[in-house]
């Protein structure tokens, strides 16, 4: 099996967390997106993760950054493109992949931006031979399982109680009007059987990941759903940052290397990156990447990247670009 | 830059020239078409000269020279005709306490309407050639438009038709409008294209007409790089086009106050 991690989108909603950094590299409570998906990932697994070249320096940094490694090799697959409108499409490029890098394998399909609370060795080893395994979590909400491909199980015939798996009856990729609020999470498990079928559907559909399970279904070759319920979080919005961050860290105060807080009332999950400084300041579920510094400000929801300086502001529901200065002068 | 302050440089030394010709008509209009020796020209021209600078400093203080003051305005029309009459008084101070000597007082009516006159009308004609130079290719001043929206797109028309010394040359939109250009102006992008065209583009002047949550990216963007930042009143909503900046004890705001007649402007 090879593990295939999407990382190639431009992920221009988190502007400006995004300017100097691709979205799956975004900080999540101390560290990236992307190195607690590859974490939980299984070791022995060669992983590669697909990007595009405005963000190559940035992964191979991060490449860097995980030696000495426990895990397997992770490659860094650049795609040539440097704007949207030039983007093979999510499943082009996983198509592209198996072409040139001729993978004749199971494939574990993950998306980078995605964080999975459940353990993907648990979901590796619930697949049946050459089914399609997809991951499915309920979110509990009709209007917001528009945004996401929907799974309709037949609950009638589960396969493993102890762990969940249950065929899949019906997939619709953002249904406008969904008949569950159980959601793929960006991922899968394809075995090389099915290879054949994603290469000629990524021909008609490259952007369409989800849509790769539509087209199982229509060939009547069954796909399972392993149903979980540990916190899953698709970051791509500053709300659902913040709600991944609050889930995660509770209503605690997680302080990276050398930070420093004085004098400061927090509330909700407040994060504070290594070497900031906050001073004589009150922080609502604020999440500060490394090296800002805070006095005398009144946060709420807010995210500061890199280096941003603020004294004597009051912020509510604002992204911060990396080196803002917002220094009040009476 | 460069360009700007060159043609700065010949607005200030040509407004000096047709403030002097102005007294010069004024002159010849009230003694006739000779060189009297009761008033003499010389004596008048000197102090004309002396008080030129300074009635030019009173003009600045309006900001008639602003980069993007349109001079075909009624307000326009109004600082020049102030600064004329500063500029009389100044005259008639000046000759008076030079020479202890009395003139004409209609030769001051002359001065005031062929100075403010003159000066309104080269003014007006100086900011087409301005606009005109400043818009050539490469733009001097090159202008990002952050944000479509109806009152975005109805100033990038208004910048087209009045050739604005501002040339937009980019827009972006965080939501991705779907135009590819508007008005002539290319569309580049959502909001993550803004550093690359910054650079690229050698922005100047950034306009901002929507994403009021970017604000405080926008102006560290600009602050970062040296460039002015301007942002629409309908970003906050404003759109009647009835507000004003004023100040509240000293702390510059935006101010949209209820209808009122028309002469309470001179008591708020």
């Amino acid at each position: 099996m090879h593990a295939f991690i999407l990382a190639g989108g431009f992920a221009t909603r988190l502007w400006p967390l995004t300017e100097s950094r691709p979205k799956p590299l975004l900080p999540l409570v101390g560290k990236p997106i992307l190195t607690h998906l590859v974490e939980n990932i299984p070791k022995d697994l060669p992983i590669t993760v697909s990007t595009n070249a405005v963000f190559a320096d940035a992964f191979h940094e991060w490449q860097s950054s995980l030696r000495p490694t426990p895990y397997a090799p992770i490659q860094i697959l650049i795609e040539d493109t440097r704007h949207d409108d030039h983007k093979l499409g999510a499943l082009g490029a996983v198509a592209q992949w198996i072409t040139d890098a001729k993978i004749d394998d199971d494939i574990l399909l993950l998306t980078g931006d995605n964080y999975l609370g459940c353990s993907i060795d648990a979901f590796v080893k619930s697949a049946r031979p050459g089914t399609p395994l997809l991951a499915a979590h309920d979110i509990g909400n009709l209007e917001r399982a528009k945004q996401f491909g929907t799974v309709v199980v037949d609950k009638s015939q589960i396969i493993n109680r102890k762990s969940q798996i249950v065929p899949v009856a019906s997939f619709e990729e953002k249904p406008p009007n969904p008949k569950s609020t159980l959601v793929s999470t960006g991922c899968s498990l394809l075995p090389r059987s099915t290879l054949p079928i994603l290469l000629e559907y990524a021909a008609s559909h490259p952007d369409n990941v989800g849509g790769i399970f539509e087209e199982l279904l229509r060939r009547k070759i069954s796909v399972d759903a392993y149903v979980f319920s540990e916190p899953w979080f698709d970051i791509g919005s500053f709300e659902a940052y913040l709600e991944a961050t609050l889930s995660l860290v509770g209503h605690n105060v997680l302080s990276g290397e050398n930070a420093v807080m004085e004098k400061t009332e927090c509330a909700g999950s407040v994060v504070l990156g290594k070497g900031c400084r906050v001073i004589n300041s009150t922080l609502e579920n604020v999440v500060l990447f490394d090296q800002c510094t805070i006095e005398d400000c009144d946060l709420r929801d807010c995210i500061c990247d890199d280096g941003c300086e603020l004294r004597g502001i009051d912020l509510r529901k604002k992204m911060l670009r990396k080196g803002t200065k917002l220094i009040r002068k009476d | 830059m460069k360009r700007h302050r060159i043609l700065l440089l010949v607005w200030l030394l040509s407004d000096i020239i047709v403030f002097c010709a102005a007294y010069s008509a004024a002159y010849f209009l009230q003694v006739g078409p000779i060189l009297s020796t009761d008033f003499v020209f010389g004596k008048f021209f000197a102090v004309t000269l002396v008080i030129a600078p300074v009635w030019l400093v009173v003009l600045a203080t309006t900001r008639t020279f602003g980069l993007t003051r349109n001079q075909a305005t009624i307000r326009n029309a109004a600082y020049i005709g102030y600064s004329s009459l500063v500029g009389v008084a100044l005259f008639t101070v000046g000759y008076y306490f030079t020479y202890k000597e009395f003139f004409s007082r209609m030769l001051l009516i002359y001065a005031f309407i062929l100075s403010g006159g003159a000066t309104l009308i080269w003014h007006i004609l100086w900011q087409q050639i301005e606009r005109s130079l400043l818009r050539r290719n490469p733009p001097a001043f090159p202008t990002l438009l952050v944000g479509v929206t109806r009152e975005s797109r109805a100033l990038l028309k208004t910048m087209r038709e009045r050739r604005s010394a501002l040339k937009p040359v980019a827009i972006l939109d965080g939501r991705g409008v779907k135009d590819t250009e508007i008005e002539g102006v290319p569309v580049l992008g959502k909001l993550n294209k803004l550093e690359e065209t910054l650079e690229k583009k050698k922005i100047t002047h950034l306009i901002q007409g929507s994403d009021l949550e970017q604000s405080i990216n926008l102006l560290s963007a600009c602050r970062n790089r040296g460039i002015t930042y301007i942002v629409l009143p309908s970003v906050f909503g404003i759109v009647e086009r009835d507000e004003s900046v004023e100040s509240l004890e000293g702390v510059p705001v935006t101010v949209v106050r209820p209808r009122a007649r028309w002469w309470s402007w001179f008591l708020r």
